[in-house]
């Protein structure tokens, strides 16, 4: 592993900086309760690293534990989440957000108190602490372990408080809340100094902007779901075939499981497309026209496409969760696993199993739709899961643009965020029940693709692992909502908007007091620049410079367009991007032998954490 | 201009740095073939070139079979190459009928001694008939003959080849004639070695030992104890000159300067502490093979005082306190080794690609049953101990085995690599291998079974060595001046009799075999070829491969610098002492009896504490604190030794499988942007360099082996790019679950021949 692990590379080093003025927040409520005379100047200089309406809820003087060398600190609870800051560091005013030690109250996944040799309570929400204790073990979602020693010597009073005030809070925050209102100056600033922000696929704009670049010439924006009232999980905007009016689709999608009717993901240039659907809704009866644009919809003017059922030997959203439970269960820092028997265990997950399902699955896909101009249309029940994960890996394999970060963000944002993956249910904000981490299996599958081919993807491991930590930190509503209507309806743009339909609306004129949507692609706020740096692959190759390699594989090129025998000759006659592109997916025949399927370091990392 | 170039310099620098954490030794440059050829490659071409085979100084032909049918590897179908078989007395060839076609320059990294359809008579592990559809294993007197001929080889190449259209005299001919020159016992003196080394007598050796320390004189480790700086406790002699006093031992080695010599007499070299190498603090490594096994009470009462006197000698100051590492006991067996290599290799051994995809479901089990990887972290593991040992507690360790010819050899090699940054460079290296390995009396014939005469003997403890030494490569790629490839080629080399490194039990069975013995060298001066003259296998171009781009050399320093520099390396070297025995408060259960975590807390919480065995204790900080620390690749190299970081050698095990090639992809893609960019930084280096001397710097040599090479596969430089370039790896059974989902049933057809895309 290169960048050597969270240990290192997300290592803060203790900075010495000025006090700075610059966050203008609410004091601490509770520095009154605090006794000791150093404190209150310790609590005033830990206010200072809050967040706009961030409280201090308690705080005790602590070692941290477990990793060398060992740190003493502070252990601070808020309203958010719990922190633990070494002495004399000092949060960088450039990344508000970012720490090594940040605990956002979803994230913890298991609060263990322990004292003296025989005393371990796990402490769950809402539960009483029976002792003061002595040492406190945080357990992140996140395979992380924060082990905190508190001082002895007449602040055991303190070590009980904020011990009750991270149970306490805990069992607030079941409904996940934001860093409201974040308006920082540096906020408001930053997508002004970024390169092109990401779009956030909200506007009409975004989406056209995204038919043309894909050069989907057949289809159009569709506005029916303005108002969410189509579909609520839907995105306001999503891709029609052109021929169809407004009025068929609301009719067609009302046969769709929760309204997600077929919708165009991805246009490949040689004249292929993918779409996305839910199930057929069974309790419904269509009439004859129903049926006919409902197919016409599917086939979107080929004459033949190809239905592929997502589920269909992929792991159900059960098995997913089990998978991942087992494999954090193994990952974790106390795992009883021995050394010789890692590998085992590690099969005995099944999660690479999966992993490799996937791939399998996105792959033969990928072949269809690139190599055989095929049509395909993924079908799921809810459309919301697994039809994401196939379609985005398709994407990565077969379109070098999806590889870039800026591409693989946008990605993101409209597979996943805008197409309504119920990310807060899935990652378990609202209790256990559907909990299934879909998404970090997507993310497995992606690092896995960037192990295999190094040259070919502009991000880098750092940055899949950045993307892995963020979705539970509780600044955007990128992955804290279920649904686009319910993420509008939070940053209050809904309002705004269903009086009167204003193209421009997300982007307020500057000086406004409007709040503008912080997502998770801001990575200023909770990376520094350097960091941010080690998102790019430095061995990221080609695309640049296509001619270095495209004209050497015309030859093998050609012959492959023989074999296979085309059935029209569109592909033949298409340009060199086409050419590239069929190239790049066959060449980027994924590998999902066992052999080829490594057992990611990120699975390695709490044990590093140790 | 200069301060532009000077920026770029500096901006490469930082990316190759950034890079140079995720390369892999595994790189270079076979470009891939131009599609054109490989249309033909599978087909009939009677070609009016007759295909000459290619022959040694002193190689015969014994027997050969023509029209044979080699089957592509890579194809689960019947496609195949018609050719000669040819066995002489040095490998079993097969010279295809369109090999012209082949031969071209794509496959830059072509060894020179062995081509690729050639095999090695002792590389040549088990050889397995087919009778109609059945596979038995071949050997003896046959009565039939098999219609296919398997091969399996020791560097795990499979090969497969189609007798059926072949006349049945030469069928009989040739079968016989493998089986016997393969598995037949041998005597030392017909090695192809020797008749190699008399036919090419004249042939100059170019640059025979390119500095390599050989250790066959006195003044080779004179040198050594002095670059250690052991020669003030420890002096080289030379009382087994002749081989007078033990035939296991060198003619010159190490002991402790006041150990009287009469003493190595004595039980012939037994019970005698031989030096393997110092530490900059003074602590050394030292072996000693056990005294025999007696039963008579007198003897053993000898025995005793003759121990006695010895452990007095080291145990007394200067000396530091020793610390006895019985290697034959509680720690691996030679058998354990055996079985696990035996059933680690079976994975990679692979006929067909139906074989291949069934192991798969089940690789990481099956791969943890081999216990292979086990054993390997138990050997960086022990290695680790006597590390901790010797640099944090300041103890001179005692390597104890029978003969210290095995596993002796094995954990000084590890250890001194770990502790000294010169054994990490080629060089190094290769004196590593040379003073503990081949003089080190690690019986290469038989380990390796090149006699075939006993199979029990046959163990692969060099090549557990490669593989630890392969583990820490893979770990701290920077640290070491050779790649994997390297290492890959080493431990083909193994298997190659043209070289007298590996074909010998001990130095005196060379010296004997060689007729060198006593004064007579000039009378028959045989002139024996050694594996580290690169030169003879690979052409220059071919060995930038086994060369590290990432590897920095240690800044030398002019002499007003070094008095201080030394000071500053020691202190590098040694951890922060950690105040070693036990500080008073560390764990919160640390003043608690083992029994109560155990009871009361269950093993979960007791793995978070660290186990209260003192040893386990030195040995877990130890280990901790190195990997807490940033790595100093010329200071104390540990490996991580957890579960998910002892991977398998995927370069030399998985090289000749063509499913498990990833075409376009794994770090030889890195690996290429790196040397691009290292290539730009030289050449603005010398641009720079231009301006400030006006005249003209030699132009330094580039390796450009990998440059504009379009779409390297995962396997380079092993796997052969031409034959599947553009097949994709997908098996058929993934297209037919796609196919009944449509139910479009007319493409059923067009799914399945998608497979042969």
């Amino acid at each position: 592993m290169w960048w050597g692990g969270r240990g290192q590379s997300f290592n803060i080093a203790p900075q010495k900086e000025e006090p700075e003025m610059g966050l203008s927040g609410p004091k601490s409520v509770q520095e009154s309760r605090m006794p000791e005379p150093r404190s209150r100047r310790l609590s005033s200089c830990l206010a200072s690293g809050c967040l706009p309406g961030e409280q201090i809820l308690a705080w005790a003087p602590g070692v941290r534990k477990g990793l060398e060398p060992e740190m003493s600190g502070t252990l601070i609870c808020t309203n958010l989440r719990v922190t633990f800051q070494p002495c004399g560091w000092q949060r960088n005013q450039d990344t508000p957000l970012s720490s090594e030690y940040d605990f956002a109250l979803v994230n913890i996944g298991r609060l263990e108190a322990v004292s003296g040799l025989s005393r371990v309570q796990l402490l769950r929400p809402g539960s009483l602490l029976k002792f003061i204790p002595e040492e406190i073990l945080i357990h992140g979602r996140d395979f992380r372990l924060l082990r905190i020693a508190f001082e002895a010597g007449g602040l055991e009073p303190q070590a009980f408080q904020v011990t009750m005030a991270i149970v306490q809070a805990r069992a607030q925050s079941s409904q996940a809340q934001q860093y409201l209102g974040i308006t920082l100056s540096k906020a408001g600033q930053g997508s002004g100094s970024r390169k092109p922000p990401i779009p956030l696929m909200e506007t009409a704009e975004d989406w056209e902007t995204e038919r043309n670049k894909q050069g989907a010439r057949g289809w159009r924006v569709s506005t029916v779901n303005e108002r969410f009232d189509v579909a609520t999980s839907l995105p306001r905007y999503f891709w029609v075939p052109n021929r169809i009016l407004d009025s068929e689709i609301r009719r067609a999608f009302g046969h769709f499981h929760q309204g997600r009717g077929p919708r165009l993901s991805w246009h490949h240039p040689g004249g292929s497309d993918l779409l996305r659907c839910g199930g057929f809704y069974t309790a419904s009866d269509p009439n004859k026209e129903d049926i006919r644009a409902v197919e016409s919809m599917l086939q979107a003017g080929h004459s033949d496409v190809v239905l592929v059922d997502s589920m269909d030997e992929l792991p159900s959203l059960a098995d997913v969760q089990l998978a991942h439970l087992r494999l954090r269960a193994l990952c974790l820092p106390d795992s009883s696993v021995a050394d010789d028997k890692w590998l085992s265990a590690l099969e005995g997950t099944r999660w690479l199993d999966y992993v490799r399902a996937c791939l399998r699955k996105a792959s033969d896909i990928s072949v269809l739709v690139t190599a055989r101009v095929r049509s395909v249309i993924l079908q799921e029940r809810g459309d919301r899961d697994l039809n994401g994960l196939l379609s985005s890996l398709v994407q990565l394999l077969s379109a070098p643009e999806a590889r870039t970060l800026f591409g693989f963000q946008s990605l993101v944002q409209r597979e996943w965020v805008a197409a309504g993956h119920p990310f807060l249910t899935r990652l378990g904000g609202t209790g256990a029940s559907e909990e299934s981490p879909v998404f970090l299996l997507f993310l497995d599958c992606v690092w896995q693709l960037l192990q295999q081919f190094p040259a070919d993807f502009e991000f880098s491991e750092f940055f899949l692992l950045a993307l892995h930590d963020s979705v539970r930190v509780p600044d955007t509503l990128t992955f804290l909502r279920n649904t686009p209507w319910e993420r509008g309806k939070q940053s209050g743009q809904l309002n705004s908007y269903t009086q009167v339909y204003t193209p421009g609306y997300s982007q307020p004129p500057a000086g406004n007091s409007f709040n503008p949507q912080l997502s998770v692609w801001d990575w200023d706020l909770r990376y520094s620049s350097a960091q941010i740096l080690q998102f790019q692959n430095p061995g990221y190759d080609l695309e640049q410079c296509p001619d270095s390699w495209l004209p050497r594989l015309q030859v093998k090129c050609l012959n492959f367009l023989n074999s296979l025998d085309f059935p029209t000759g569109s592909c033949c006659q298409t340009g060199r991007s086409e050419r590239h592109n069929v190239l790049s997916s066959l060449g980027k025949a994924p590998h999902y032998s066992s052999a080829a399927v490594t057992y990611s370091p990120w699975l390695s990392l709490g044990r590093q954490m140790s | 201009m200069w301060v532009c170039c000077c920026y770029c310099c500096f901006k490469f620098l930082k990316s190759l740095s950034a890079l140079s954490n995720v390369c892999l030794g595994g790189w270079g440059g076979v470009c891939a073939t131009t599609p054109r050829e490989e249309i033909h490659t599978n087909e009939k071409e009677v070609t009016e070139k007759e295909v000459t085979l290619h022959l040694l100084p002193g190689e015969q032909v014994l027997c050969e079979a023509s029209t044979v049918l080699k089957y592509v590897q890579e194809d689960s179908s019947q496609h195949g190459v018609y050719g000669r078989l040819v066995c002489t007395d040095f490998k079993i060839a097969f010279l295809g009928d369109d090999e012209s076609t082949l031969d071209n320059d794509e496959t830059q990294f072509k060894n020179k001694v062995i081509g690729e359809n050639d095999i090695t008579l002792h590389c040549v592990d088990q050889i397995y008939g087919v009778f109609d559809e059945k596979k038995k294993t071949l050997f003896g007197q046959l009565k039939k003959y098999p219609e296919k001929l398997i091969i399996h080889c020791k560097d795990l190449r499979v090969f497969q080849f189609c007798l059926r259209y072949t006349k049945e005299e030469e069928v009989k001919r040739i079968v016989s004639g493998i089986i016997h020159h393969t598995q037949a016992p041998k005597l030392l003196k017909r090695l192809f070695l020797f008749s190699y080394a008399t036919a090419a007598q004249n042939n100059t050796v170019t640059d025979p030992k390119n500095h390599t320390v050989m250790f066959d004189s006195l003044k080779d480790w004179c040198w050594e104890l002095e670059r250690t700086k052991g020669n003030m406790k420890y002096k080289a002699v030379s009382v087994n000159e002749d081989y007078e006093v033990c035939e296991r031992l060198p003619a010159y080695f190490v002991v402790p300067t006041p150990l009287p010599e009469e003493n190595v007499q004595r039980f012939q070299g037994h019970g005698i502490p031989i030096w393997c190498w110092s530490c900059h603090n003074g602590s050394a490594l030292l072996k000693m093979s056990a005294l025999p096994k007696e039963q008579d009470d007198g003897i053993l009462q000898i025995q005793k005082s003759f121990f006695d006197r010895i452990y007095k000698t080291i145990h007394r100051p200067p000396y530091e306190i020793v610390k006895t590492e019985d290697l034959s006991s509680n720690f691996l067996s030679l058998q354990e080794i055996q079985t696990a290599y035996s059933k680690f290799k079976q994975l990679f051994l692979i006929d067909n690609s139906t074989e291949f995809w069934d192991t798969d479901i089940k690789w990481f089990s099956l791969l943890e049953s081999s216990s292979w990887l086990d054993i390997i972290r138990r050997c960086l593991k022990k290695a680790i101990e006597i590390t901790e040992c010797m640099e944090a507690q300041n103890m001179n360790v005692l390597l104890l085995e029978e003969n210290a010819s095995d596993l002796c050899c094995l954990i000084s090699s590890l250890v001194q690599l770990m502790m000294d940054p010169h054994c990490r460079t080629r060089i190094g290296f290769q004196s590593l291998i040379q003073k503990e390995w081949v003089m080190g009396g690690h019986c290469f014939l038989d380990r390796c079974n090149h006699l075939r005469q006993n199979d029990k003997e046959e163990v692969p403890v060099f090549l557990l060595f490669l593989d630890c030494v392969w583990q820490l490569v893979h770990q701290h790629p920077p640290a070491f001046e050779f790649t994997e490839t390297y290492l890959t080629v080493l431990s083909d080399s193994l298997y190659i009799p043209i070289f007298s490194t590996f074909f010998f039990n001990s130095p005196h069975q060379k010296d004997t075999n060689m007729g060198r013995e006593g004064q007579e060298t000039q009378s028959k001066p045989l002139n024996l070829l050694t594996v580290w003259d690169w030169s003879v296998q690979f052409e220059p171009k071919a060995q930038t491969l086994l060369k590290n781009p990432l590897y920095v050399e240690k800044p030398k320093l002019d002499k007003g610098q070094r008095k201080g520099m030394r000071f500053k390396h020691q202190r590098q070297l040694s951890l922060p002492l950690t105040q070693s025995k036990s500080s008073p408060k560390r764990g919160f259960f640390r003043e608690e009896t083992d029994h109560l975590i155990k009871n009361l807390l269950g093993k979960r919480i007791s793995k978070l504490i660290n186990s209260s065995d003192e040893l386990q204790d030195n040995f877990r900080e130890f280990y901790d604190t190195w990997h807490s620390k940033p790595t100093d690749y010329h200071g104390l190299l540990l490996p991580h030794i957890e579960g998910p970081e002892i991977k398998v050698w995927a370069q030399r095990y998985l090289r000749w499988i063509p499913e498990a090639q990833i075409l376009g992809g794994g770090r030889v893609a890195t690996m290429s942007k790196l040397l691009e960019m290292m290539e730009e930084v030289q050449s603005l280096q010398e641009k720079i360099d231009e301006r400030h001397h006006s005249q003209q710097a030699p132009q330094a040599e580039a390796p450009c082996l990998l440059r504009n090479s379009a779409r390297l596969s995962s396997l380079f430089p092993f796997a052969l790019l031409q034959r599947h370039s553009s097949k994709p790896v997908l098996p058929t059974s993934g297209w037919k679950a796609l196919g009944d989902e449509d139910d479009l049933a007319k493409q059923e057809d067009e799914f399945v021949d998608l497979g042969d895309v």
